[in-house]
């Protein structure tokens, strides 16, 4: 479904990634770990194009590109596979709500215009935001500019959706609702991958789990294996901030 | 001192007639400006090869160098190149059709594209990028992600410069007098020496630039207030 071999990508002369290689499958939710500055949402950004790898290949969908020389169209045609929910949710300031989950139907999938509405209100309802539809995104709390991102990336029936920290810019109090409209659609069985800190949560939704740390990837299993018995030192280090219970003893 | 009042007032009236010229040669610069500065600022902000180095050439010489210059320049120089070529090709045209206010539209378009070039290039800088990411992520293509999502942001950040470009363009075409085309301001030469009343004329010329001014302030409020919505977060 989603393979990635031996990606690659530096910053100048910095190496960020330094070889990833990753298979998921389909319907499968995978949460990718690791330190600030570990590379783990360049290698995230990497799998839609908004990051150019230096070297290596991305399939999705039995769609596969070469990161040496992609045309244009061939980057087009991968992004097509995925949609993203950004750590600063990236909503289009100047459309409401509604118009932020309608804009990919009708403009990138011809949708007509009706039928695009219905689909995204329905969607809007799901992420609990049926009563904000004309609302422009300064006009709404951190979590609920995050549910329409999750609702704009779910319009477009994505091979996978990539999540990228999607609560680190939220309060304490706002995660719990991104996190729980985030459960919801795990269990629909929609193919997931998902950057994030938080630990209990993570572990919930994730049937698979990657530890990530200095561009590579250090460990991987499912989140029994990973939280419960690391085998990595590494791992052990990173985990060990972090109780089985989901709570962070600081 | 004496200031004949009655004689401000015809010569209001009297300027009324010019007051076309003026708005068009603002209105045509500033509209062929702005394409200009936008293909010009797109040019250098996606550096393109070749390109990007002739377009930074023409803003730096543009903006080095008075607007009088660039109105002299093209009314002197563009009649030769194009009586050249009709030469060389066998063309009827002849730089004598031009008509005077062509140049004024010509060089005053030139000039304001290498200002406009630079007020757009910051308003498209001023857009968030996660705003151009989150178009791509949809599966938006470069031209779509600029056309729907980011230069209408733009746009929203950019009036108040061009209001302020247009607003000099508007005084700037005062210029035109060198190449005998009859704006406001010529105008008002023209009744001040036939009348030998230059005060009183050149009274009447700056109401009635104000006013036009204020006209424009005024609109660019109304459109402002409009684009800007999402921005003050005042609907329901």
């Amino acid at each position: 479904m989603i393979k990635l071999t031996q990606i690659k990508k530096s910053f100048g002369r910095h190496q960020v990634l330094k070889g990833i290689d990753l298979t998921v499958e389909k319907g499968q939710v995978v949460a990718i770990l690791g330190p600030s500055g570990s590379g783990k949402t360049t290698l995230l950004r990497c799998m839609n194009y908004l990051e150019r790898p230096s070297e290596g290949e991305i399939t999705i969908d039995e769609f596969t590109l070469n990161c040496r020389r992609p045309s244009k169209s061939d980057i087009h045609e991968l992004r097509k596979k995925s949609a993203m929910v950004f750590q600063q949710y990236n909503l289009f300031r100047h459309k409401t709500a509604l118009e932020n989950v309608m804009e990919g139907l009708v403009i990138v999938q011809k949708v007509p215009k009706e039928q695009a509405r219905v689909r995204s209100i329905e969607l809007l309802e799901k992420v609990g935001l049926g009563s904000k539809l004309d609302s422009y995104p300064s006009q709404l709390s951190g979590g609920q500019q995050q549910r329409v991102g999750i609702a704009r990336a779910l319009a477009l029936n994505p091979k996978v959706i990539l999540f990228d920290e999607p609560t680190s810019s939220l309060d304490p109090e706002l995660v719990g609702e991104v996190l729980s409209v985030i459960r919801k659609i795990a269990k629909e069985g929609i193919t997931m991958i998902i950057v994030t800190h938080e630990m209990g949560f993570a572990q919930e939704v994730a049937g698979h789990v990657i530890f990530i740390d200095d561009g590579v990837i250090v460990e991987r299993g499912t989140p029994n294996e990973l939280f419960g018995s690391p085998k990595e030192e590494r791992t052990k280090q990173f985990l060990k901030r972090f109780t089985p219970d989901g709570v962070y003893s600081i | 001192m004496n200031i004949d009042l009655p004689f401000i007032w015809s010569s209001l009236i009297e300027l009324l007639s010019a007051i076309p010229t003026t708005l068009a040669i603002t209105a045509v610069s500033m509209l062929c400006g702005l394409a200009i500065g936008t293909v010009v600022a797109l040019i250098r902000l996606y550096k393109v090869p070749l390109l990007h180095h002739i377009a930074a050439a023409y803003v730096t010489f543009i903006r080095g160098t008075p607007m009088l210059t660039h109105l002299l320049l093209i009314y002197f120089g563009l009649p030769v190149i194009i009586d050249a070529l009709s030469d060389q090709f066998g063309w009827s045209f002849r730089s004598v059709n031009i008509p005077m206010i062509g140049f004024a539209y010509i060089s005053f378009s030139i000039t304001a594209g290498a200002y406009l070039s630079e007020v757009v290039r910051s308003g498209l800088q001023a857009v968030n990028k996660g705003q151009i990411e989150a178009a791509y992520s949809i599966g938006m293509t470069t031209r779509q992600a600029l056309g729907r999502i980011v230069f209408p942001q733009a746009f929203a950040i950019l009036l108040p410069s061009l209001s302020n470009s247009t607003i000099s363009m508007l005084h700037g075409s005062t210029l035109v007098f060198t190449v005998s085309v009859v704006d406001i301001n010529a105008k008002s030469q023209i009744i001040a020496s036939a009348n030998w009343k230059f005060f009183e004329a050149f009274i009447a010329a700056a109401i009635i630039y104000w006013g036009l001014t204020i006209l424009i302030e005024r609109l660019t409020a109304m459109v402002e207030k409009r684009i800007n919505i999402y921005n003050r977060g005042g609907v329901t």
